[in-house]
């Protein structure tokens, strides 16, 4: 058994009016991956900023390496080699790749000047470790989302960490970068590095932990190794009841044409075809699952309908059998189409908005007679749709920024769902959403198609696409490339239509 | 929190009301002084710097007067607002130096009507709803300043007239006088331009004078900042012409114009008195209950190379 | 990481204190107070009661008169800066509505039925024009209004001549000035808590863009696209036609502004108004609205030409000069900016 690197004991950690973690223990091996799971709210980031110093005061002790550690600041930890790889990267943009990683700590010449090459040749071998030969003196915005996860891990690596902490890392990541992510995750296991893995996608943890802790209102509800610990009872202790389904669906009887979509296409910037000649249709109380690969075309499919690309788009809409034209969500949201964008804080919500206007944003004609607004009739609005979707903020008045990510996207969609539509395209709607709020969410979609409304669906979970849709459309660079019923649908058959020319 | 904004409130309450008490002594003795208000419409140029050191030194005399300065800064609103701030601040007096007559002749009806005498030095308002008004006579000095540039040049010659802002009564006044000096001559003028009295405004419109004139004579400037300012753009213009052209200006400043006549910049230059001293001895004489003439024109004198040492020729 | 948030207690505002509380941590508002009662304090006395001038209605009035013309620039100013954006020829629009009103009404001699719409209608169509460039042409505001500060100085200039347009010789008795320049320089009633009229017309700008702002869809489409302009489109706001209606509003406004330029100096100046764009900016900024768009209103602007108009009096009173009085006000919008840094999250 390798030695304990990580023991915290009794951790007990109150704001004014509420207590965050009551007397949670968590430990950590060299070389083991530590699965974290909860809901949100559970504790877990409270936990891990314990760890990584943001919080100095709690009680309970925190013991790294055999010496006890009580951490004054996030630098103090990094000097004691707990790295935290957070959900929103802490890289700066415009910066390079090497400076990034080397940030404060730049390598000096004798004259206290920084040291490019080395930091360069550093910087290199760093990523080489992690399979990821780029140019370390571009700026890191130049690269993906997933590579820059690599250039965070690199910045981890470089301060010799013996604990990483990763925050959801797989959030905005396809298969292939996945897979690259868990290989370092192995490599830092085998070179002795204790890894805390925070994930709400379930069958990651038991890719690739050893040991999962769970927690729910701030208290550990158990820890057990992967083995030891099935699934659905591993929900049950997050939950704390038991779920009969994830993902609830029912089969419904697809009714009259509402949407149909005939060679469309979308112009990216350089000439080439986002979207290549597309045709497809959707009929009231049908969800389509649209699969694809990041890239494939499928978020610019339904961009498409929804308007966003103006000019850009060319080809025929017709909805509820009439043509129609749709240049500007304007347009799209007056012929009652909704988008949910797989972006929320980009697209989705103004934040520093309140939760109310946020939900009335897209319905103000709704809450007053010729521009004149009516606050009682928005403030009944926005008190059914927070109710109708289960939204947790202590008042609707507070900026939506201070709501969690889950509740954040419970506003998206109360937002859309009070312009009544009949279209529904969802973009990953239940991105950093935990699994109670998940099945709520399934659960709503189900509801919306009993009521008739037609769903596109795109989520990166394929077993969550495949759970809730009736009928599939892959996609690869712009174009279908295979339409499959439910009965022929099947993980294999999606993925190798994912990747195919 | 609230205790502390109470604190503040009550704290600054006490404050205005403790300091509260009518003064004892009879006003204009020296333990309570006139007060009198002076507006200045522009620190920025060096004559009206003179005349707020005349009235500073005519004040610094007498016990029985203060005098509070203040400067529109060349801003016209300001200018407005600085004399409400007078009449509310209840001073005995005011002395002013528009900007303008248009935007100040309300103002100082105000005054007036709210029982405060003004007096107004060198540039008027409209109409006659002021106290006394001190300035020189600039149609005189304009018309001396024609008549003298006529026996320069011989009767006749190309000039540039630099103005005043015209939207004030001496640039008009200097302009007009001007014209009757030159009346019946050869003199032609074949470029002008309002240069507000600002010698930078002056450089640049000389500038484009020389450009566009091979032939310049003199050059006449309603005061003479302008005039130096035309006198450098000519040198920096590098063809010598500062030397050909004959510059005349008006105010005549010991350590300005008359520097220049004495350093041969300036051809000649026409005194325009400030009046600073005079309107403090009036500003007395009315808050003494004396009688003061409406309008007081001041007498001019002609500075040349010839007679500077001895102090100028007086022109009545 | 948001897991938390559901169960931390949230921001001070969300939990609803009394009004007084809640008005008393705007630290825009509590600047102003303290701005206020140190005017007080310090306020000058009357040369012979010695009563302190602040407590006299005159003053005060004054105070309302004399930034009426800069709190009309600011209030259109604000709804410009909610969108994220910025107007810099409001100056120069001012000065070209102050020249042309002059030039409409004396040399051309149109009644003021014809002239003054005719003028609002210019300025809003500058507005508009600088509106289009940002929101359809996708040039960024600064330049876009800058290049519009230019021009319309430039058309003044060359409208006039370059020459102040008034009525009558100077000099020579009052002749027939337009009677709304008086209209305008005095109050309606001659009562002493009546203020000048166009101190009403200020106060009556500042409302109705107040309630706009406030209580219409207009206003509410106009936060959201200084908070998050994509995420606005992408609800259904036309942005392009809202952003280029900010900016007309916003130029309407320097219209006004410059009809009491015009008003007050009883002439059209082409030379008038520069760096008024400046304090504009200054007002909405240390009232509390932010630069970025999004966050603000008109109540904070309100505060801030308070603040500005206070101080400047205070020390106008004083006697302070002009150098001093820009010193002073640098370092106010100093420190309002220091006091409104957000704390980080």
């Amino acid at each position: 058994m390798s030695e304990l690197i990580l023991e915290m004991h009794a951790i007990r950690k109150e704001f004014p009016g509420v207590l965050a973690l009551d007397g949670v223990d968590l430990c950590a091996r060299a070389g083991e991956v530590v699965g974290l799971v909860g809901e949100n709210g559970a504790g877990k980031s409270t936990l891990m900023r314990v760890v990584s110093g943001v919080y100095p005061d709690y009680a309970g002790n925190v013991t790294i390496g055999g010496s006890p550690c009580r951490f004054r600041s996030p630098r103090e930890a990094e000097a004691a080699g707990v790295a935290m790889i957070h959900q929103e990267l802490s890289l700066v943009p415009a910066m390079s790749v090497m400076e990034n990683i080397f940030l404060n700590r730049e390598p000096r010449t004798r004259l206290r000047m920084v040291d490019f090459r080395k930091m360069a040749a550093d910087a290199r071998s760093l990523l080489a470790q992690l399979d990821t030969p780029i140019d370390v003196t571009r700026p890191v915005d130049a690269y993906s989302i997933a590579v820059q996860q690599m250039v965070e891990i690199a910045k981890a690596l470089s301060r010799d960490a013996r604990i990483v902490v990763m925050d959801e890392p797989t959030s905005t990541l396809n298969d292939a970068e996945t897979d690259r992510l868990f290989a370092i995750v192995e490599r830092l296991r085998a070179s002795g590095v204790a890894v805390i893995y925070i994930s709400h996608k379930l069958e990651e943890i038991y890719r690739i932990a050893d040991r999962i802790v769970v927690l729910r209102d701030g208290k550990l509800i158990g820890s057990a190794t992967v083995a030891e610990l099935p699934p659905d009872q591993m929900v049950q202790w997050m939950v704390g009841r038991t779920i009969d389904q994830f993902f609830p669906k029912h089969a419904c009887e697809p009714g009259e044409e509402l949407l149909r979509v005939e060679s469309l296409s979308v112009w990216g910037g350089d000439g080439h075809r986002l979207v290549d000649d597309v045709s497809f249709t959707l009929r009231r109380g049908e969800i389509v699952g649209l699969a694809g690969l990041r890239g494939a075309g499928n978020s610019e499919l339904l961009g498409a309908v929804f308007g966003r690309y103006g000019r850009r788009a060319l080809g025929r809409i017709s909805v509820r059998g009439k043509p129609a034209r749709i240049t500007s969500p304007h347009d799209a949201i007056r012929h009652r189409i909704a988008l949910v964008t797989n972006d929320r804080k980009a697209y989705g919500l103004v934040l520093p908005m309140s939760v109310l206007h946020n939900i009335t944003l897209a319905s103000l004609g709704c809450v007053s007679r010729f521009s004149w607004l009516r606050p009682r009739l928005e403030r009944a609005h926005g008190q059914r749709l927070r109710a109708e979707l289960s939204v947790r903020t202590p008042t609707l008045r507070v900026e939506t920024n201070t709501l969690s990510g889950g509740n954040q996207q419970k506003v998206v969609l109360a937002k859309w769902l009070m312009t009544e539509p009949d279209i529904l395209l969802l973009d990953e709607p239940t991105r950093g959403i935990d699994v109670g709020a998940k099945a709520e969410i399934y659960r709503l979609m189900n509801q919306w198609t009993r009521a008739g409304k037609g769903i596109v669906l795109i989520t990166s979970e394929l077993p969550e696409l495949l759970a809730m849709s009736d009928r599939f459309i892959v996609m690869h660079r712009g174009q279908v490339t295979a339409r499959l019923t439910r009965e022929q649908a099947s993980q294999e058959a999606i993925t190798a239509a994912s990747m195919q020319e | 929190m609230r205790t502390v904004s109470t604190v503040l409130v009550v704290a600054a309450a006490l404050a205005c009301v403790l300091g509260c008490s009518e003064q004892e002594a009879p006003r204009g003795s020296a333990e309570n002084p006139f007060v009198v208000g002076m507006s200045q419409c522009n620190r920025g140029e060096p004559w009206r710097v003179q005349m707020d050191k005349d009235i500073e030194d005519a004040a610094a005399k007498h016990d029985e007067l203060t005098v509070l300065f203040k400067d529109a800064a060349n801003d016209s609103i300001k200018q407005q607002g600085q004399v409400r701030e007078f009449i509310q601040q209840g001073v005995d007096l005011i002395i002013i130096s528009p900007k303008e007559a248009k935007p100040l002749t309300q103002p100082v009806a105000e005054a007036m009507v709210a029982g405060i005498p003004v007096i107004v030095l060198d540039r008027k308002v409209e109409g006659d709803n002021y106290t006394c008004f001190i300035g020189a006579d600039n149609v005189r000095i304009g018309e001396e300043a024609g008549k003298h540039l006529v026996k320069l040049l011989g009767g006749k010659g190309k000039i540039v007239e630099l103005k005043g802002l015209m939207s004030s009564t001496p640039g008009q006044e200097r302009h007009d006088g001007f014209m009757k000096g030159i009346k019946g001559s050869d003199i032609e003028i074949i470029f002008d331009a309002d240069c507000k009295w600002l010698e930078p405004e002056a450089k640049k419109e000389m500038s484009s004078a020389l450009q566009r004139f091979e032939q310049i004579d003199a050059v006449y400037a309603h005061n003479d900042p302008s005039a130096h300012g035309a006198f450098l753009a000519a040198r920096e213009e590098g063809k010598g012409r500062q030397t050909s052209i004959k510059f005349i200006g008006i105010d005549a400043l010991p350590h300005e114009g008359v520097q220049y006549v004495k350093d041969g910049i300036m051809t000649a230059t026409l005194e325009y008195p400030t009046g600073g001293a005079l309107g403090i001895e009036k500003a007395l004489d009315i808050l003494q209950d004396k009688p003061v003439p409406k309008n007081i024109i001041l007498g001019t004198r002609l500075f040349t190379k010839d007679n500077v040492d001895k102090g100028g020729e007086a022109i009545e | 990481m948001g897991d938390e948030r559901d169960t931390l207690p949230l921001d001070d505002e969300a939990a609803g204190p009394g009004l007084a509380r809640r008005l008393l941590r705007q630290r825009g508002l509590l600047a102003f107070f303290v701005v206020f009662v140190f005017c007080l304090a310090s306020s000058p006395r009357h040369v012979r009661t010695r009563w302190p001038l602040f407590l006299t209605l005159d003053v005060q009035k004054s105070i309302l008169y004399e930034h009426a013309e800069q709190g009309v620039l600011a209030v259109g100013m604000t709804l410009v800066i909610l969108t994220g954006g910025i107007d810099l020829s409001v100056s120069s629009v001012l000065c070209l509505s102050a020249v042309l009103f002059a030039t409409l009404r004396i040399p051309v001699g149109f009644p003021l039925i014809l002239a003054l719409p005719l003028t609002l209608a210019a300025a809003s169509a500058a507005g508009a024009f600088t509106g289009t460039l940002v929101s359809r042409f996708r040039i960024q505001a600064f330049a876009a209004t800058l290049a519009m500060m230019a021009a319309a100085r430039g058309i003044a200039r060359w409208i006039s001549h370059d020459e102040k347009i008034s009525a009558g010789i100077v000099g020579q008795a009052r002749r027939a000035d337009p009677a709304i320049f008086d209209f305008m320089t005095t109050p309606l009633v001659k009562h002493p808590l009546m203020p000048k009229t166009m101190t009403l017309i200020f106060l009556a700008c500042l409302g109705i863009l107040w309630i706009v702002l406030a209580r219409t869809r207009f206003g509410r489409h106009l936060y959201a696209i200084g908070g998050n302009e994509e995420a606005a489109r992408l609800s259904g706001i036309r942005v392009a036609w809202n952003k280029t209606a900010a900016y007309a509003i916003c130029a309407l406004m320097a219209g006004v502004a410059g009809i009491m330029d015009c008003c007050q100096l009883r002439q059209g100046d082409p030379a008038t108004g520069i760096a008024y764009e400046l304090d504009a900016i200054a007002a909405v900024v240390i009232g509390g609205t932010s630069l970025m768009g999004g966050r603000g209103g008109m109540g904070f602007t309100l505060v801030g030409i308070l603040t500005l108009g206070y101080i400047d009096k205070l020390l106008s009173l004083h006697g302070v000069g002009p150098a001093g009085r820009e010193i002073a006000k640098g370092f106010i919008i100093l420190v309002a900016v220091l006091i409104q840094v957000r704390p980080r999250k």
